[in-house]
Order: C-alpha cells, then structure tokens, then sequence
C-alpha cells in the first residue's frame, strides 16, 4: 500500500507538487495551497492511502522537489 | 534640508514586532500566509494575526505594511484577494508589492501600495511609470548614493505624485543582509534546492564556502576567501548623514528571519542615530558606540553595500554570524508579581550569577534586555542560581509563562 501524507498548513504554494504528480495533487484555489486528492485530515496532516502503486514514483518525485518537505511517500 | 525619516521595521513573529514597537520603530513590516519574501512558515504571522498587529500598532501610532511581494501564479490570485481585503479591514496602511496582479488588486481595494524591492527599480521613468499606483517606492538595494539622490531631486523638480496626491516618498534599505545577485532576481536556490527565493523560499546557499575548479584541467583556484558568493551585512549608521542627504523619506531595516533582540537593539541604535541627526548631535563618536552595539547581534561582518560606490566585493568570511555575543537559553517564565514587580524564572539550563545581562523574550514581552543586580534563589538571598532552581528577579515590566530567559554571553569569532 502506498502512503502519501500532505502538511498542508506549511506549503507555500510553488505548484511543484502539481507538476509532478497532477493526478495526486491540485492547487486549491481558495487558499493558494496544495491539496492532495482523496485525502483524510488528521490535525493538519493529510494522508491519502492507496493500493494503486501506479502513484508511487510520481508522489515520490513530487515529495524530492518539495521545497519545504512536507510530502512524505512510503510503501508499506 | 533635513528630511524626516521615518524607520522601518522587521517583524517576522510577535516577539519582534513588540521588541520593535518598544524600540522606537515608526511602521512595521510583516508578512502574511505564504506569499511574502519569507514564505518559510516557522516566521510569519497567519491571517487571523492581523487584527493584533493592527491593534498593537495603533496603540503606538505605528504603521503597518504587509509585504504581499512573491510572484504571484494563477492559483494564488484568490487567495492575493483574500489577504488584501482581510489588510483593508484590519486597517493595515499598505501592501508592499511586486506583481502587477497585486497592484491591480490592492488599488481596486483603496488599499496604498509601496512597490517592493523586487521590483529594483533603478531609473526617474520607472518611478514615473509607478507612481501611478504608488505612494511609495524602494529603490533597488544595487544604487548610489548619488543616483538614489538624483532620483529624489527629479521627483521634487517633476513634481511626481502618487495616487494620493502628494510627492512620492523613496525608501531605501538601511541595514542588514544582501545578496550575492541583484536583489530578488537571483535562481541560484531554485536550480540547486528546486526552492524559489522568488517564492520566499531562498535556502541561502549563497553562504556557504565553495571552491572553484576548472573542470577541463581539474585545477582548484586558489582563493583566499572560500565565501565566494556570501556578501557582509549592508550598514548604514556611520554615513546616515549622507543617506539623509539623499533625500529618502523611508529607512527599512531588514531582517524578518532575524531574532527579537536582534530588531530590539537594530531599531534602538538607528532610533538613536536619527533622532540624533534631527537634533543636529550626530558625530563619530556616537558611531563607534553603535556600531559595538550593532556588533553583538548576528551580522556577518559590515560593509557599506553599494551607496558609497566603491569596495565592491565585500565577502563574508563565514558561514555564520560574527556577533560578539550570543544568547543561551536558561529557562522560562513561571510567576510575575505586579504589586512587588518581581519575576519568577525556573532554570533549566546552564546558571545564573548576579551581574549576568539577561534577555527575556516572548510575544507580548519583545525582547527585553537588563542586567541582574539582585536575585532570590529558592527564596534565599544567593549570588548564583542553578540548573533546577527557581529564581525572583526585580523587574520594572511584566513577565509572562510564554516568555524564555535567556543570558547574554560573549561570542568568540573565528578569524
């Protein structure tokens, strides 16, 4: 399973995420920050859980170029 | 003729906006959710905090100025107009802007806008053209002395106005860090780090040492700097008559990633020396004093910048501060005693002894400085306090539990 989790509250909007992997992520346009599809809120952490690995190497390359990491991808 | 001026201040939290509102600052700028220079989220305020600013602020007849300065994409504009109206509510004087976008939308808003230094403006017509929108306007970090005079002189002659009918005012920047490129145009952090320093998200490692290798023949240069690419600190203090000469009406401290003793005392001393300059007392010897007091707080060495036009290529020899003091955390505040003004702190670090200079920092406190002439230790009259003790100190303001103690010491820079 693949685990893709989002501190949403400390982006700071430079779309990267969105360019990498645009089917996992989108640019809310209410707030400038990103947002990761399917994801459920826990306390400012969003974590999406898949059993499509197919997102893997996209979340991944998106969570490398993140700017203030706040994307972590794991495969467990 | 002598101009007032008016002194800008950092504010990157609340401990610092205080420890700048104390300090003598006439305005205050500050950033807001993500898109400002400082985008970083650890310093920056969030959008619920501008009620606070503005109160505390006000209180003091102090001016606000959120910087709202990155480049700004497609899917920020919402949220650019959320800031803006939430500013004109809070009643925030200005937006200090970059992108046409954010121009456009504080003007549709009545809000002032100051053209931000990212726009580096270097020419009368550029300011011409601006001050269509704005009142007031930084001059590139990059110019004269005597260029930023003639700028000043032209838009006396040409009788420039902004949108509210009067002269437009020129600010410049009076002290703290510059960059290695012309300011904010500068990719070095994008292409090594993918981390924009036009998003606010500048990783500095224009700071680091490097070495330089010919890759055809494998040969090092021989430098004697390894800081290549880290220029010292801008400072302006000893020459502050000349830059009043020039005419500017604003002097903007930077530093919004900076420490509150750090605005406390940079706010003190350029306070100092321009009401000194109103009152027609500036001299040399007032500069030494503070410069050493400029000294104690992180710097990367000093050097004029570019207003004097000469010594290019003042590099820093560090990747650090070259402070001459620095502070170390001793514990925080527990109780404070209005009718007895007394201060009880619990050690958690380190110790105490009578004659020590301690810092006391906290949101509401700022950053505050004093030394220690009497204690109490666990309710005994002691010279020392130690690592689990509780301390009383005579305070002539009011601590709170938020607040952290801290002792000045000295700081050893390496040569």
């Amino acid at each position: 399973m693949v685990v893709v989790t989002l501190q949403r509250n400390k982006c700071i909007g430079c779309n990267y995420c969105v360019e990498l992997a645009p089917n996992q992520f989108r640019m809310s346009k209410k707030d400038g920050k990103s947002v990761l599809l399917h994801a459920k809120d826990k306390k400012g952490f969003f974590t999406l859980k898949s059993y499509d690995h197919i997102i893997f190497d996209d979340c991944e390359k998106a969570a490398k170029a993140c700017p203030v990491n706040i994307i972590s991808v794991k495969d467990i | 003729m002598m101009q007032k001026i008016e002194l800008m201040a950092p504010a990157g939290n609340f401990e610092s906006l205080q420890a700048a509102l104390d300090n003598g600052a006439d305005s205050v700028y500050f950033g807001v959710e993500q898109l400002n220079m400082r985008a970083r989220a650890s310093i920056n305020f969030t959008l619920d905090d501008l009620q606070e600013i503005s109160r505390r602020c006000k209180e003091k007849n102090v001016r606000t100025y959120l910087t709202l300065n990155t480049i700004i994409y497609d899917h920020d504009l919402s949220i650019v107009k959320t800031l803006i109206k939430k500013a004109k509510e809070a009643n925030i004087t200005a937006v200090i802007a970059m992108d046409q976008a954010v121009i456009a939308s504080a003007r549709e808003a009545g809000m002032e806008v100051h053209i931000s230094t990212q726009i580096n403006i270097t020419n009368i017509e550029t300011v011409k053209f601006y001050a269509m929108f704005a009142d007031t306007m930084v001059l590139s970090r990059e110019l004269s002395l005597r260029q930023v005079k003639r700028i000043t002189e032209q838009i006396e002659k040409d009788q420039i106005k902004g949108p509210s009918g009067k002269l437009v005012e020129i600010e410049i920047f009076g002290h703290g860090a510059l960059c290695m490129a012309v300011s904010g145009k500068c990719y070095m952090s994008l292409h090594s780090h993918n981390s924009s320093a036009n998003r606010g998200a500048c990783k500095q490692n224009c700071r680091k040492k490097y070495t330089v290798i010919d890759q055809e023949t494998g040969f090092e240069m021989e430098l004697d700097n390894e800081y290549i690419m880290s220029p010292k600190d801008l400072c302006t203090i000893d020459f502050l008559d000349q830059v009043a000469d020039a005419g500017i009406k604003v002097l903007k401290i930077e530093g919004r990633g900076r420490a509150p003793e750090y605005v406390a005392k940079v706010i003190k001393c350029y306070r100092e020396a321009i009401d000194s300059l109103e009152k027609g007392t500036y001299n040399k010897d007032e500069v030494i004093l503070w410069m050493q007091e400029l000294e104690k707080v992180y710097n990367r060495g000093f050097w004029n910048g570019y207003y004097l036009g000469q010594k290019l290529g003042e590099w820093s020899k560090g990747s650090g501060s070259h402070a001459t003091q620095k502070k170390l955390y001793l514990g925080k505040g527990m109780h404070f005693f209005p009718k007895a003004k007394i201060g009880e702190f619990k050690i958690e670090a380190y110790d105490l002894t009578i004659g020590d200079t301690i810092l006391i920092t906290g949101p509401t406190t700022g950053a505050k400085e004093i030394e220690v002439k009497e204690m109490l230790v666990n309710d005994e009259k002691l010279d020392k306090g130690l690592k689990g003790d509780s301390v009383t100190i005579p305070l002539d303001f009011r601590i709170r539990p938020s607040d952290k103690l801290y002792k000045i010491v000295e700081n050893k820079v390496e040569a």
